[in-house]
């Protein structure tokens, strides 16, 4: 397993719940190890398992993905 | 120089590429995406302002005044129309002003997410942006997370000795004139060179085109270029083909060009000249090299159908991107695509079933393969020409000149291309784009009610002629 940190900024979110949502959706994905997402800032920081998925994959995850209002896009430092 | 200022995305250039792609990201992120949008030049770019919309008002002014002098019908006389040149002009500026305020100013400042700076944009290193203003002076560093670069084109001026010294007129410059050129050389017989050429005709300059090629609008189908050269030398067009201008000199009676041609050396003398050789993508000044960006030989911006550059996270759109067709539609689509991309959507641009056209009278319009492009590639076709002259629509407002030629993959019949010369090709050509792009053959546009009498049932006509003698069909036949 190699671990890589993937920072998102994270669209659409207005209240608490809508972080629980975003970090549910997250967790759920396969390969993803831990999840952080901030309400102030907009951002995400993911930590995955790079060896079963790729960063943009994330950004497919369902809860990016219509009809949920929320979209990422990927911080590349 | 301070801190770079942050942004999600960073847009060089404000053309259709980057109205598209801000306005695309805006709407994907909900007004939040912080957008800065850096360029020089007139708000919009080149479409509204020195490209579609300045061309087609001066095409449709110059109609106006030539359409009454030559009538269609029986029984309607010969009309002379009374025109201002330096009015036509000035409503065409006051139009293009209009058009960039309506369509572009006012439209962006309604994003608040986006932050506008007046500037050129270079790169410093994959990631941030140097802005600075037109003498060179830093204006302020920005970053982007991701980065659309979308600078469009210019005219490329040939390099013809005495033209810099003698003067000329570009795509870019021509709509500034007051006044209407008595004769005008054109070098360049491609969709910008006709259409100002045959504008001008029409208004009552003496035009003559000068191409290095042997034919007209090579991406076109044969038949169709050489159609419509011939309606243009009925309206008074000269042609010089297989040509070029080998120097330029300024006489006492305007300026003289001195051509090479297949049968030698020719002088011609006019008041004005127009360069439309083509254009060139504005990649020089971004050094794209700090950025890890690769261009063709021709400085056009390499991508993937993904609108993807050769370096993670900076995307290009428009015209100076690498492709074989350049328009202003592509380029919103494009942008769209870089954009959509930005957020994982994998979608595709299908240059393929991209319509395009030339907004002569008549129009060429087409999308899809020629059937010499189908046929080098596949070692077959099957295709069918449908003459202007056997539908009704055309003959009864007298405009028959024209056809529409469709290809078909022989295995099953879809639609692999549709090339039209008709008075209104630019609106009919669309259904080949749906065809084209969707896979539709000729079965569906025949089994699609079209109405009669009208331009489109030509189409409709035009597949039917792959499984019927036209001769022997009533204009009811479905």
């Amino acid at each position: 397993m190699e671990e890589e940190r993937v920072k998102l900024r994270i669209y659409g979110m207005t209240c608490d719940d809508c972080v629980a949502t975003v970090t549910e959706g997250l967790k759920k994905q396969k390969g993803v190890i831990d999840v952080k997402v901030s309400l102030r800032d907009g951002m995400g920081e993911v930590n995955i398992n790079n060896k079963e998925i790729k960063p943009e994959e994330l950004l497919r995850n369902k809860v990016f993905t219509r009809p949920s209002h929320y979209k990422a896009i990927i911080i590349n430092e | 120089m301070s801190e770079p200022e942050k942004f999600d995305l960073v847009i060089i250039g404000r053309g259709a590429a980057a109205f598209s792609g801000a306005i695309k990201a805006s709407e994907l992120s909900n007004g939040e995406m912080t957008i800065a949008m850096v360029g020089t030049g007139p708000i919009g770019g080149t479409c509204v302002n020195v490209g579609c919309v300045p061309s087609k008002y001066l095409l449709e002014a110059s109609h106006a005044v030539f359409k009454p002098g030559n009538p269609r019908i029986a029984g309607v006389d010969r009309a002379k129309v009374n025109f201002s040149f330096p009015e036509v002009m000035k409503g065409l500026r006051s139009y293009v002003t209009h058009a960039r305020e309506t369509k572009y100013v006012r439209v962006i400042e309604g994003y608040k997410n986006v932050e506008l700076f007046t500037g050129l944009g270079k790169f410093v290193d994959r990631k941030t942006v140097k802005v600075s203003d037109t003498n060179g002076k830093d204006i302020g560093l920005i970053t982007g997370s991701n980065i659309l670069i979308a600078t469009g084109s210019r005219p490329s001026v040939p390099k013809i000795d005495g033209l810099r010294e003698t003067g000329y007129l570009t795509s870019d410059s021509i709509w500034g004139i007051n006044e209407l050129p008595e004769s005008v050389a054109i070098i360049g017989g491609g969709a910008i060179g006709l259409e100002i050429g045959q504008a001008l005709l029409h208004f009552g300059s003496r035009v003559t085109v000068i191409e290095a090629l042997d034919s007209l609008l090579p991406q076109t189908e044969p038949e169709i270029g050489a159609a419509l050269k011939e309606i243009l030398e009925r309206e008074g067009m000269k042609f010089h083909l297989r040509a070029r201008v080998a120097s330029v000199t300024r006489t006492d009676r305007g300026k003289s060009l001195e051509l090479i041609t297949h049968k030698g050396k020719e002088t011609i003398e006019v008041k004005e000249i127009i360069v439309a050789t083509g254009r060139v993508p504005n990649t020089d000044y971004l050094d794209l090299g700090k950025a890890a960006v690769t261009t063709d030989s021709k400085g056009l911006i390499i991508t993937s159908d993904k609108m993807e550059t050769s370096a993670p996270g900076i995307y290009a759109a428009g015209d100076c991107v690498s492709k074989r067709i350049f328009l202003e539609t592509l380029a919103a689509r494009e942008g769209v695509i870089a954009v959509s991309n930005m957020f994982a959507e994998n979608l595709r641009i299908d240059y393929n079933s991209t319509a395009w056209a030339v907004f002569t009278s008549p129009q060429v319009a087409g999308v899809g393969m020629t059937e010499n492009e189908f046929s080098r590639k596949n070692g077959s076709c099957s295709c069918r020409t449908f003459s202007l002259d056997n539908l009704t629509k055309a003959s009864i407002i007298g405009e028959t000149e024209g056809l529409i030629k469709i290809t078909v993959d022989p295995r099953d019949n879809r639609v692999v291309g549709m090339h039209i010369l008709a008075p209104n090709a630019t609106d009919i050509i669309t259904e080949g784009a749906y065809a084209v792009r969707n896979g539709f053959t000729i079965d569906d546009i025949i089994s699609t009610s079209h109405i009669f009498p009208s331009f489109s049932e030509g189409v409709k006509l035009a597949a039917q002629s792959f499984i019927r003698d036209m001769s022997k069909m009533s204009c009811c036949v479905e």
